[in-house]
């Protein structure tokens, strides 16, 4: 079979233009949802049950549903009932964001109850409020045992922002897709999007190995 | 002194699931006394301690720290806290910090001192420990001893008015124990209130003014040193000297 | 873990590779069959024909029967040539790979229009079918023509000749071309006011209205604007098939037998000249 690499030529420009908006929404996904994630976690650790079960409902819903279902809901019905009228980039970065809390969510509970009891019992006696402990003692120390596994979460939704295609966000995949349409070729354009995700992810890959090394959670 | 006791323990009772720690425990502690709490493993001595500021929450009872219920405390609890040192077994210091934010930080957080004050204050303390040097390092690099004597200047950075001491030479290699006691006698003559439970009996016949005998979540005996080792009264705190002596 | 996981990665790697290998014998014994057989024989091939059936009513599932308009016409075509043949929904993807290798698909037949770029890389078939697109439009709308959607926001079903036409129009780039996976979705968004029209082939408008009066939407016609699309058979290049399917899908076209497929699936008469005459 004869590849085409002058098809792929023609749509470089496209493709990096939508790779910078699968960077765009992925970043801003994973901000998002790594705050979002942080509290559902505490939610999900509170004692107090109108915070644990709504909480762990919201995890079990976003873990245990299609990404690809919950991108519809967010695209035809949370984003239209919060701005009225639907916005493809809005509802990808939401949609995402919103799946990716769900498994930060974990990621946090374990490593904060990774952390010593005695940690917290020290910093108690020292007089530190629960917030203050925490924010000084136990994030800090969480947080850098948590980096392997956010690594994973982050490279698993930057491949699964490809799924936003669906709603037509002009992301990598949707410029893909464009170019199949286009030639009817599926190969060239799918391993061109696919060489461009592994650029992406291995950035991301790299990058948080070097925040590891560098123990910067401190 | 007119001041009444600084800790007051009244009625105290305390199980973990169907394990009852602490029955109907009542004890007192003056201004600059020195409690020693002796007893088998199990008897409750820890939990007590750990009641003391509230690390432990008892079902029922009543514990008074300077005269405030601790009970009722509800949020003012870390206001009492921070004036009442804790000294861990297992040390509990800070692993992602170096020796000096480990003191420095909570005088920063909940005393408010100045970042340059706290510091001052740290290096002081660390000097009066012996271990002036250690401030830049992290907690992994020090010896036991020496992580025990920065835990005990972290808690006294709070400047507090009580020191609690939970069997601080018990996780220890045996050439290191003297350094800890030293530093804890120091404090003791300089006035310091503290209750201490330890299984190192001659260091509680030299420093403590009273000592507590524990059994079965229970005060058996309490009386001074010389008394209550030369002299026990009560028939399970005789074997139980007789065991550890 | 890292014991665990290369344990499943080996087993994941085990398995693939068995499924592989079970998809080469089974693909070997076909191209046998085929290949050494002497052409006399060649009537005793069954041709394979893939195809997408994901576009009502053209060809969809009905249950689990493939059905539609280009169902009934292959097998009026096919019996024309006497052929033997046999019809798998492979999907889209699928479809596009197997019969731009020819190995073990003869053909692609899922409503797939006819334009330069991709007859770059397959063979077709003479035209089978004219496609007009329309416009859909919420009814207090001011759009009149295909022009009036430059500036607007248009979804489509990306891959359609409403894709090519609205990228004619817009331009190929435009993110205000909004191209769905299906026209199900590209309804759904001009529902909930993401664009301003949906522009599909006529028979999924009319589809569309007829179940959804209380959408209060009209439909437009522009043949002006929207000048037809031909729908061909896919084949690989070079394709020996093509020789066959030609001259029958003509007489098909001309012997009634096409009209009479087509007023089961749409209800009216084709523009049988036009398809005749295309290109």
């Amino acid at each position: 079979m004869h590849f085409r690499f002058d098809i792929i030529v023609d749509y470089i420009p496209l493709l990096l233009k939508g790779a910078a908006l699968t960077i765009g929404i992925s970043a801003l996904a994973i901000v998002l949802g790594s705050i979002l994630g942080l509290a559902v976690s505490f939610g999900k650790m509170s004692s107090r049950w109108y915070l644990s079960w709504p909480t762990s409902g919201y995890i079990h819903f976003f873990r245990g549903t299609p990404l690809y279902v919950q991108i519809l809901i967010v695209h035809f019905g949370l984003v239209p009932a919060c701005i009225g009228h639907t916005d493809a980039i809005v509802a990808a970065i939401t949609a995402l964001a919103l799946n990716s809390a769900a498994y930060t969510a974990e990621i946090y509970r374990a490593g904060i109850q990774s952390i010593d009891k005695g940690q917290t019992e020290a910093a108690q006696s020292l007089g530190m409020t629960s917030g203050q402990t925490m924010r000084f003692i136990i994030l800090p120390q969480a947080v850098r045992r948590m980096i392997p596994a956010f690594g994973n979460e982050f490279v698993v939704l930057i491949k699964d922002s490809s799924l936003v295609a669906l709603i037509a966000a002009p992301e990598l995949m949707y410029w893909s897709n464009v170019m199949r349409g286009q030639y009817l070729r599926v190969w060239e354009p799918y391993l061109a999007a696919a060489f461009i995700y592994l650029i992406l992810t291995y950035s991301l890959s790299k990058l948080l190995g070097w925040m590891e090394k560098k123990g910067v959670a401190g | 002194m007119t001041a009444g006791p600084i800790i007051e323990v009244t009625g105290v009772h305390k199980s973990f699931g169907a394990n009852t720690v602490l029955k109907d425990v009542s004890m007192q502690v003056a201004p600059g006394e020195v409690v020693v709490i002796i007893g088998p493993s199990g008897s409750g001595k820890s939990t007590l301690l750990r009641c003391l500021n509230g690390l432990e929450r008892p079902e029922r009872g009543e514990i008074r720290i300077e005269d405030r219920s601790l009970l009722d405390a509800g949020s003012s609890i870390t206001e009492i806290r921070s004036r009442m040192g804790m000294v861990f077994q297992q040390f509990n210091l800070f692993p992602h910090l170096s020796v000096l934010r480990n003191i420095t930080l909570a005088p920063v957080q909940v005393r408010k001192l100045e970042p340059a004050n706290a510091e001052e204050l740290a290096l002081s303390l660390l000097g009066k420990v012996g271990l002036g040097e250690k401030a830049g390092q992290f907690p992994a690099s020090l010896s036991g001893g020496q992580a025990q004597r920065v835990a005990i200047a972290r808690a006294l950075a709070m400047e507090p008015r009580i020191m609690l001491f939970d069997e601080p030479t018990s996780a220890l290699d045996p050439e290191m124990v003297g350094e800890v006691l030293a530093v804890m006698k120091e404090l003791a003559a300089e006035g310091m209130t503290m209750v201490i439970v330890t299984h190192e009996m001659g260091f509680a016949r030299e420093v403590g003014h009273r000592v507590l005998f524990m059994e079965q979540g229970m005060i058996v005996e309490e009386g001074a040193p010389r008394q209550l080792f030369d002299e026990p009264r009560q028939e399970r705190t005789k074997a139980f000297l007789s065991k550890v002596l | 873990m890292g014991k665990r996981l290369s344990v499943l990665l080996a087993a994941g790697i085990l398995i693939m590779t068995m499924a592989a290998c079970g998809a080469n014998k089974e693909n070997g014994g076909n191209t046998a069959s085929g290949g050494d057989k002497p052409s006399s024989n060649a009537s005793e091939k069954v041709y394979k024909f893939a195809t997408d059936a994901a576009y009502a009513p053209m060809e969809f599932m009905d249950k689990d029967k493939i059905t539609g308009f280009d169902v009934d016409f292959l097998k009026a075509v096919m019996d024309e040539a006497g052929l033997k043949y046999s019809i798998t929904n492979t999907g889209w993807d699928a479809m596009l790979t197997e019969v731009q290798s020819g190995k073990s698909y003869d053909a692609g037949l899922s409503s797939v229009s006819i334009t330069p770029e991709r007859e770059e890389s397959y063979d077709y078939s003479v035209p089978y079918f004219e496609s007009t697109n329309m416009i859909m439009v919420k009814e207090d709308s001011t759009v009149a023509s295909a022009a009036d959607l430059k500036d607007k926001k248009v979804a489509v079903q990306g891959s359609t000749t409403a894709d090519t036409l609205m990228s004619g129009i817009m331009g190929n780039d435009n993110t205000d071309l909004k191209r769905f996976d299906s026209n199900a979705v590209a309804m759904l968004e001009l529902d909930s006011g993401g664009v301003d029209a949906v522009v599909a082939d006529i028979a999924i408008v009319r589809e569309y209205m007829k179940n959804n009066p209380e959408r209060k939407l009209k439909a437009i016609m522009d043949t002006a604007s929207f000048g037809s699309e031909f729908y061909g058979i896919l084949l690989p290049t070079g394709s020996e098939l093509k020789a066959k399917l030609d001259p029958a899908i003509k007489t098909v076209l001309e012997n009634g037998k096409y009209t009479e497929i087509y007023k089961k699936w749409f209800g009216e008469e084709p523009n049988i000249d036009n398809v005749l005459n295309a290109k």
